[in-house]
């Protein structure tokens, strides 16, 4: 019943629903962009964002600055955030918290399994490895050959165990190319998320259960699309898409059959959200790109979490909110920095 | 200049032939070589043309593929790792040719695709526009690097090869020709002396003949005055006189 965990929802996690609050209210504002969008060369970018949140965190790198570092220093602070607050999570919220973590974790292993597959040594696949994705056994990845080996030694101690045995095979991970097997994994990832969020009930599963169905569909139009005049057949397309979507199943059944963009679009004319999207969307120059239309869409779902009370959507949607902020900031930096100002207006506005 | 000397050789008309030949040689390769030489730097500035044309070109190429991939990043993340180990052998290899110019070989290297694109699933589920996006972006930029690659080496060694020639052409024209006419001077002015000497000497010894018969004439009038007979020259018949028996 929504009533009492609204009431009992504060014991747990009140102060860290506080803190994510506390956290929201310091992502850049569509000023802080303006003042950035008007930065002439790196250091001023690094002067108007010492007014922000973020402070001081590029005072003690060297000049001259070079984006990469912007964008590790800007990584590393959400990571900093995400790891306290999972520290002072208990359960249900320490599970959900780690469900997010699972999709770094998926990105991780594909790394360190093509990494190991080519001989790559050890140390120098770790520190690529994106840190809130790791897990214990990433030290001991290097001692499996083949994908196969992989599974039984190391993979399947990992939370993501349940995720590989569910769709793949054994051979299936020698035999396949490495991006399917990423989406697939991802596929399990969703579904199996969403069925946690369900079951977790409230407004947690209203809210997550809306922004999971939306990246569900997302990524079923994106994998169609893209996979237009490439290898991948429509079989294998059609086991890449998520279910737990509103395109389940007559969507997906009818994007599996699809051969070229029109067809896309036709299928997505069904649902009017996301037609909307398909409506201004194009690729000619001044347009945006579809993309871009679903990464707005996402931003808009995710600042709209924040509207309800007592849940834990609003950890899922802050994580989501300022990755988008550091993709932004990491676009505007390119553009000062390539003295290409053409498209410096092609952030996603937050807030 | 050490070229003031000239070819140590007896002067002889001989050698003034020989010289003559070597100078008509040495003329024609001066010639010869002025036109390689020419034809190089004829071909070496086209190339510096190109070469211009091509870095001005390249600017703009890296510059579109720097913000290509600023662009994916965006949308996909940080995919550089990705590319990195996925990395199994080159699917674009570059071949060389060899090339012909006025005689001199020249590397042309041309790039060639090998094998299928094994990227082509990358970005699947995310930015895939922007990955064909870029992948089409540095591939044009590896073309361009080729070409001028290519381009550049072709610079060099024809850099190189005309300044060879060019020494060579200098050498022979400011030094080889001088020595051989100087020699051919030379000859010619030993030859000339040698003439006026003999002809110095034949008249000496002309002199010395009239006076020799002068003072013969003399002689001859002095015994026809006393009564010997000088016209006729004496008779080895009537001489009488017995000769005494040569014993050895």
């Amino acid at each position: 019943m929504t009533g009492l965990s609204e009431l009992y929802f504060n014991i747990d996690s009140g102060y860290l629903e506080g803190l994510v609050r506390g956290f929201k209210g310091g992502i850049l504002k569509q000023n802080d962009y303006l003042n950035l969008v008007q930065c002439e060369t790196l250091d001023d970018l690094k002067l108007h964002l010492q007014s922000t949140d973020y402070g001081n965190f590029l005072a003690n790198e060297p000049s001259p600055l070079t984006v990469s570092v912007i964008d590790d220093k800007l990584k590393e602070k959400l990571v900093v955030e995400f790891q306290h607050i999972r520290n002072h999570a208990v359960e249900p919220l320490s599970t959900f918290l780690d469900y997010i973590t699972y999709s770094y974790m998926i990105d991780n292993i594909i790394l360190l399994i093509t990494g190991t597959l080519h001989s790559r040594p050890i140390t120098e696949l770790i520190p690529k490895c994106h840190p809130l994705g790791s897990f214990e056994e990433m030290e001991a990845i290097h001692i499996a050959g083949t994908p196969a080996e992989l599974y039984n030694a190391v993979l399947v101690d990992t939370p993501l165990a349940p995720f590989f045995v569910d769709c793949i095979s054994e051979q299936d991970l020698d035999e396949m190319n490495i991006e399917i097997i990423r989406n697939t994994l991802y596929k399990a990832y969703l579904e199996d998320f969403h069925v946690y969020c369900s079951e977790l009930g409230g407004a947690t599963a209203e809210v997550m259960c809306e922004i999971l169905a939306f990246e569900a569909d997302r990524r079923a139009f994106i994998i169609t699309i893209n996979s237009f005049g490439t290898e991948l057949t429509k079989d294998d397309r059609a086991k890449l898409y998520p279910r737990c979507g509103k395109l389940h199943p007559d969507g997906l059944a009818a994007l599996a059959r699809a051969d070229e963009y029109e067809q896309v679009r036709a299928v997505a004319e069904f649902y009017a959200e996301y037609k909307q999207l398909f409506d201004g969307a194009g690729n000619n120059p001044g347009d945006k790109t579809l993309e871009d239309k679903f990464f707005e869409h996402e931003v808009k779902l995710n600042v709209n979490a924040f509207m309800q009370q007592f849940h834990f959507g609003v950890f899922y949607s802050y994580v989501k909110l300022k990755e988008q902020e550091v993709r932004n900031i990491v676009w505007i930096a390119e553009c000062v920095a390539q003295r290409h100002r053409a498209k410096i207006d092609s952030y996603i506005p937050i807030l | 200049m050490s070229g003031k000397d000239r070819i140590a050789v007896f002067p002889s008309r001989m050698a003034q032939t020989t010289m003559k030949s070597r100078l008509a040689g040495a003329q024609k390769g001066h010639s010869l070589l002025k036109k390689k030489a020419d034809a190089l730097t004829l071909r070496f500035r086209a190339i510096l043309k190109k070469i211009i044309e091509t870095k001005v070109l390249m600017g703009e190429v890296m510059k579109e593929a720097a913000f290509s991939a600023a662009q994916a990043k965006f949308v996909i993340g940080d995919f550089n790792h990705v590319v990195l180990q996925n990395v199994t052998k080159a699917q674009t290899k570059v071949r060389s040719k060899k090339d012909n110019v006025a005689g001199v070989t020249l590397p042309v290297f041309e790039h060639y695709g090998d094998g299928s694109d094994s990227y082509e699933l990358a970005g699947l589920a995310r930015g895939g526009q922007q990955v064909s996006k870029i992948k089409k972006n540095y591939a044009k930029a590896v073309e361009l690097l080729v070409e001028l690659a290519s381009l550049q080496t072709s610079f060099i060694t024809l850099d190189e090869v005309i300044k060879i020639t060019n020494r060579r052409v200098n050498a022979i024209e400011y030094v080889i020709i001088p020595r051989i006419e100087r020699t051919l001077q030379y000859i010619i002015t030993e030859l000339d002396e040698r003439e006026r000497e003999e002809f110095f000497r034949l008249k000496k010894v002309q002199g010395k003949k009239k006076a020799i018969k002068a003072i013969a004439e003399i002689k001859r009038l002095e015994l026809k005055a006393l009564g010997v007979d000088v016209d006729n020259p004496a008779d080895m018949l009537k001489d009488t006189h017995e000769d005494e028996d040569l014993l050895f």
